[in-house]
């Protein structure tokens, strides 16, 4: 008998360990973030993500038109009416940025966040935001009003606040590629490198829900997946916004051989916790998301998915 | 540390124990953590009133082992707990 050997492994992506600022790192403080600041403009936009509904509000007719382009799917047929859960109010951040890369331009994605009543600020290179839970609304300071500054800040934000928000509803936001085959949906999900752009690439005739970022949630029976506007890698849009009924959920490991091996208790809970991008770095969320990750795993089953670059993991998934 | 010891898991820690198997978060590490079948029986019952000789107890009413592995074995892993931030 052995209680030893602790199996661990890093939360991904997104996520390095809270550390100390580095060099340069412009940390908003409470001054900073009680300011009061300008907007890019008066127009507004909603979004809908899955179940929850942001509005995009502050921004210029020139940022909205572009991004009602971009995240159409997501914008058109909204139900008139139906309430907001989260209200972002846009505007100029006023300095370059706010973490700094070291020298050489790479680490892993930093955000820092701190917690106070009712507050919770988060900051990253291209963003500062405060989320006031009470009022549901977000203020969110951006360093650039267009380009791939803007467009990285806004998303990362709104992926952290859907992942946030998701787990009140049962679901989850995981790190993972989702896949339609035969009207159901499969959920590839692993860590930076496993292979999930390279799935959807080996499925070209298939529906993509995302390459990156795919939303779990329960449903009348099970669990679905669905696609959200912020879920593919550079910025492209998944090829539907509706839910399919999740059928399966396969940890990407690359091999020479192509086979699934059952994924069970607590071994795929700790694979697919490590794969719930921003709830993982304060303990109420990480709490909600292992207890939503359990429903998940105790209605569909787990496998880890052998695969190579060919498309004969399909014939192994259809085995399942 | 010995078995008069009384822990009690990092109020940070957030955990599932999950088919008999315990998944640790702990935040400010950005680490999961999966224990094997007997370590977690001794997570899950880590709770800040059971001392060490208790929960040894309860390993030698689940496991056949001698008490002396049991014993050596519960205070090694205790102390890996605790050098990872993990009990008080």
């Amino acid at each position: 008998m052995t209680m030893t050997g602790l199996r661990t492994s890093s939360i991904e992506p997104f996520m390095a360990p809270a550390h100390a600022p580095a060099t340069g790192d412009f940390v908003p403080g409470e001054e900073w973030f009680a300011a009061r600041r300008a907007s890019f403009g008066p127009v507004s936009l909603d979004i809908g993500v899955g179940p929850l509904r942001f509005r995009l509000d502050g921004m210029s007719a020139t940022q909205a038109d572009a991004l009602a382009a971009r995240y159409r799917p997501f914008v058109e047929g909204l139900p008139p009416g139906a309430p907001v859960d989260l209200t972002l109010h846009l505007g100029p951040a006023g300095v370059p940025e706010f973490l700094r890369l070291p020298p050489g331009g790479s680490e892993t994605y930093r955000m820092e966040r701190r917690s106070g009543p009712g507050l919770r600020d988060v900051w990253s290179y291209e963003f500062a935001a405060r989320l006031s839970l009470r009022r549901r609304e977000a203020d969110l300071a951006l360093v650039a009003e267009s380009g791939h500054l803007f467009d990285r800040g806004l998303e990362n934000y709104l992926r952290a606040l859907t992942a946030s928000l998701i787990l009140d509803r049962g679901g989850l936001l995981v790190h993972s590629a989702a896949v339609v085959h035969g009207g159901r949906g499969y959920l590839f999900f692993g860590p930076s490198g496993s292979g999930k752009t390279t799935v959807t690439l080996l499925s070209p005739r298939h529906t993509i829900l995302s390459d990156d970022l795919a939303m779990v949630l329960p449903a009348h029976q099970g669990f679905v997946v669905a696609g959200i506007p912020f879920g593919m890698a550079h910025h492209h849009v998944p090829d539907s916004k509706e839910s399919f009924p999740l059928a399966g959920l396969f940890r990407l490991i690359q091999s020479n051989r192509v086979a699934r091996e059952p994924l069970r208790g607590g071994r795929a809970l700790a694979e697919l916790s490590s794969c719930l991008p921003f709830v993982m770095q304060e303990t109420v969320e990480a709490r909600q998301a292992l207890a939503n990750a359990g429903c998940v795993l105790d209605a569909v089953k787990a496998w880890r998915l052998l695969f190579r670059k060919d498309d004969a993991f399909w014939q192994v998934i259809e085995e399942a | 540390m010995d078995l008069n010891t009384v822990l009690s898991k990092t109020p940070d820690a957030a955990y599932r124990v999950y088919d008999g198997l315990a998944t640790i978060v702990l935040p400010s590490r950005s680490e999961v953590n999966v224990l094997n079948p007997v370590a977690s029986l001794v997570w899950d019952a880590i709770d800040g009133r059971r001392t060490l000789a208790e929960i040894l107890e309860s390993v030698l009413r689940d496991y056949e082992v001698p008490r002396e592995e049991a014993t050596r074995d519960l205070l090694e892993f205790v102390n890996a707990l605790r050098a990872q931030g993990m009990v008080n």
